[in-house]
């Protein structure tokens, strides 16, 4: 007999054994990768520590890269204040009075504000400063819009904090690793911030669509046109953010209207993070009564 | 394996060990350019090339045995740790990517640049319009736009990821 049955640890046969193995393999993992995208809908939250300890790994690697472009920079920067300081005196000189007229009107508002709000009793939540810290990484990819920044739980920063420059809202906390934390960025798709157009007064929501702009939904009393340059300024509701924070300025006023984010995210060097306005009680008050309004969220 | 092990000399034994780290390298290839993507740089249009993906295509061609789909997927895991993106999109992705490579290259056979190139361009489309989708599964409001933005970016970076894992390839791997 010329012909013998294939042994099992032929060549050809150990190669197909191991080529099938590679196939349910693949398709294992790749059914495992579906399962945890279901297990990241039911809860968003799950596996947060790993993304904490990945973070903590990489802003200190971008810490180190940037500080010689930063110098460099500030260089640059010196230099350049050097050579332009009379004529940038002269505009703030110019800035400074105009300044000062806003600023008196302001005070006699705010003494205004202070006795009707003393006349209401109206309790105001109070904003504390949490950290300030250095932009040190950022995944500018399809998927998620955000920031790395160098502080972490060590200095008080815990996920669902506001985050803003002097200029404006930049975004939120999201994870919160030892030494760095994610933050949301108003552009990013996943991103709603209550505001109100601070002309008409009307509330709305700015949502990002992971481009340069914000579009701006669920406005109430959309028959009142927006206009180009109108500004919005958070109004408080939800929660985490304070009110009164710019957050855009109109730039196309036809529906869906858009607006351009006051802090522009491209040139951020440090950023604050605040405690939200009407932070989540940890647990809700256990005899509350059935009437009160619901919680916040 | 064990016959193998069995059959070779003690110092045979102690290089076949100490030359397992060549296993690490196209993984850690993969990893460090998706630290690259972590960089601080924050663009209006999200136009910085998912670097990860296009090494995970470059070394299943170069290196079939050294990519599996599996080792793929763990990299994947660890550059949705990176990015902050829910975990197993990228996962799931760069499975897919390695997956791909490998019944297409045991189909059509080995290629030249450009036409790799090409395959590359229009697997980045497949990985944006795919990867929403998996966005949608997580749960995640995924605009288009900035996905296809995004993979555009991804597939004019090719050379410069054929570049490095390339130089890596003559460098760590002959």
């Amino acid at each position: 007999m010329d012909w013998s049955p294939p042994s099992l640890n032929s060549p050809r046969r150990r190669e197909q054994n191991f080529a099938l193995i590679g196939a349910v393999l693949s398709g294992a993992v790749i059914a495992f990768g579906l399962l945890l995208l279901l297990v990241a809908r039911v809860n968003p939250e799950a596996g947060s520590r790993i993304r904490e300890a990945a973070l903590d790994a990489v802003a200190p690697i971008w810490s180190v890269v940037r500080a010689p472009f930063d110098g460099g920079a500030a260089l640059s920067n010196d230099a350049g204040d050097y050579l332009g300081a009379v004529a940038k005196l002269r505009a703030v000189t110019a800035e400074r009075d105009a300044g000062r007229r806003a600023v008196e009107r302001a005070r006699a508002l705010a003494a205004e504000n202070r006795q009707l709000k003393a006349l209401m009793r109206v309790v105001e939540p109070r904003v504390r400063l949490v950290a300030t810290a250095r932009i040190a990484g950022a995944s500018s990819g399809g998927t998620i819009r955000s920031a790395i920044i160098s502080a972490g739980r060590a200095q008080g920063v815990r996920p669902g904090q506001p985050v803003r420059v002097a200029a404006g809202l930049v975004g939120r906390t999201l994870d919160a690793g030892d030494g760095a934390t994610r933050v949301l960025l108003l552009t990013d798709a996943a991103s709603r911030v209550p505001v109100i157009v601070e002309r008409t007064g009307q509330p709305a929501l700015a949502v990002g669509n992971g481009g340069p702009l914000l579009e701006i939904r669920d406005r109430v009393g959309a028959e009142v046109p927006l206009r180009p340059g109108d500004r919005l300024v958070t109004s408080g509701d939800g929660g985490v953010y304070g009110p009164g924070i710019p957050v855009a300025t109109i730039v196309r006023a036809a529906e869906p209207p858009q607006a351009r984010p006051a802090a522009s995210p491209q040139g951020l060097g440090y950023v604050s993070v605040e405690t939200p306005y009407l932070p989540i009680p940890a647990a809700p008050p256990a005899a509350a009564p059935a009437t009160a309004a619901a919680p916040p969220k | 394996m064990s016959t193998d092990y069995r059959l070779r000399s003690a110092a045979d034994r102690f290089s076949w060990v100490t030359s397992a780290w060549r296993w690490l390298v196209p993984g850690t290839t993969v990893l460090l350019l998706v630290v690259l993507t972590t960089a601080p740089i924050i663009l209006p249009w999200p136009v910085l090339p998912a670097l990860g993906f296009v090494a995970v295509f470059v070394w299943t061609t170069f290196q079939p045995g050294l990519m599996p789909p599996w080792l793929a997927f763990v990299l994947g895991l660890a550059a949705d740790a990176l990015t902050g993106a829910p975990f197993g999109v990228s996962a799931t992705l760069y499975a897919l990517t390695a997956l791909f490579v490998r019944l297409f290259e045991r189909r059509f056979g080995h290629h030249r640049f450009g036409f790799d190139w090409v395959v590359l361009g229009l697997l980045s489309l497949a990985y944006a319009l795919v990867g929403q989708q998996l966005l949608v599964l997580a749960g995640v409001e995924a605009p288009l736009t900035p996905l296809l933005v995004q993979a555009a970016a991804t597939a004019l970076s090719y050379p410069f990821v054929v570049l490095i894992c390339g130089r890596v390839q003559r460098r760590l791997l002959r």
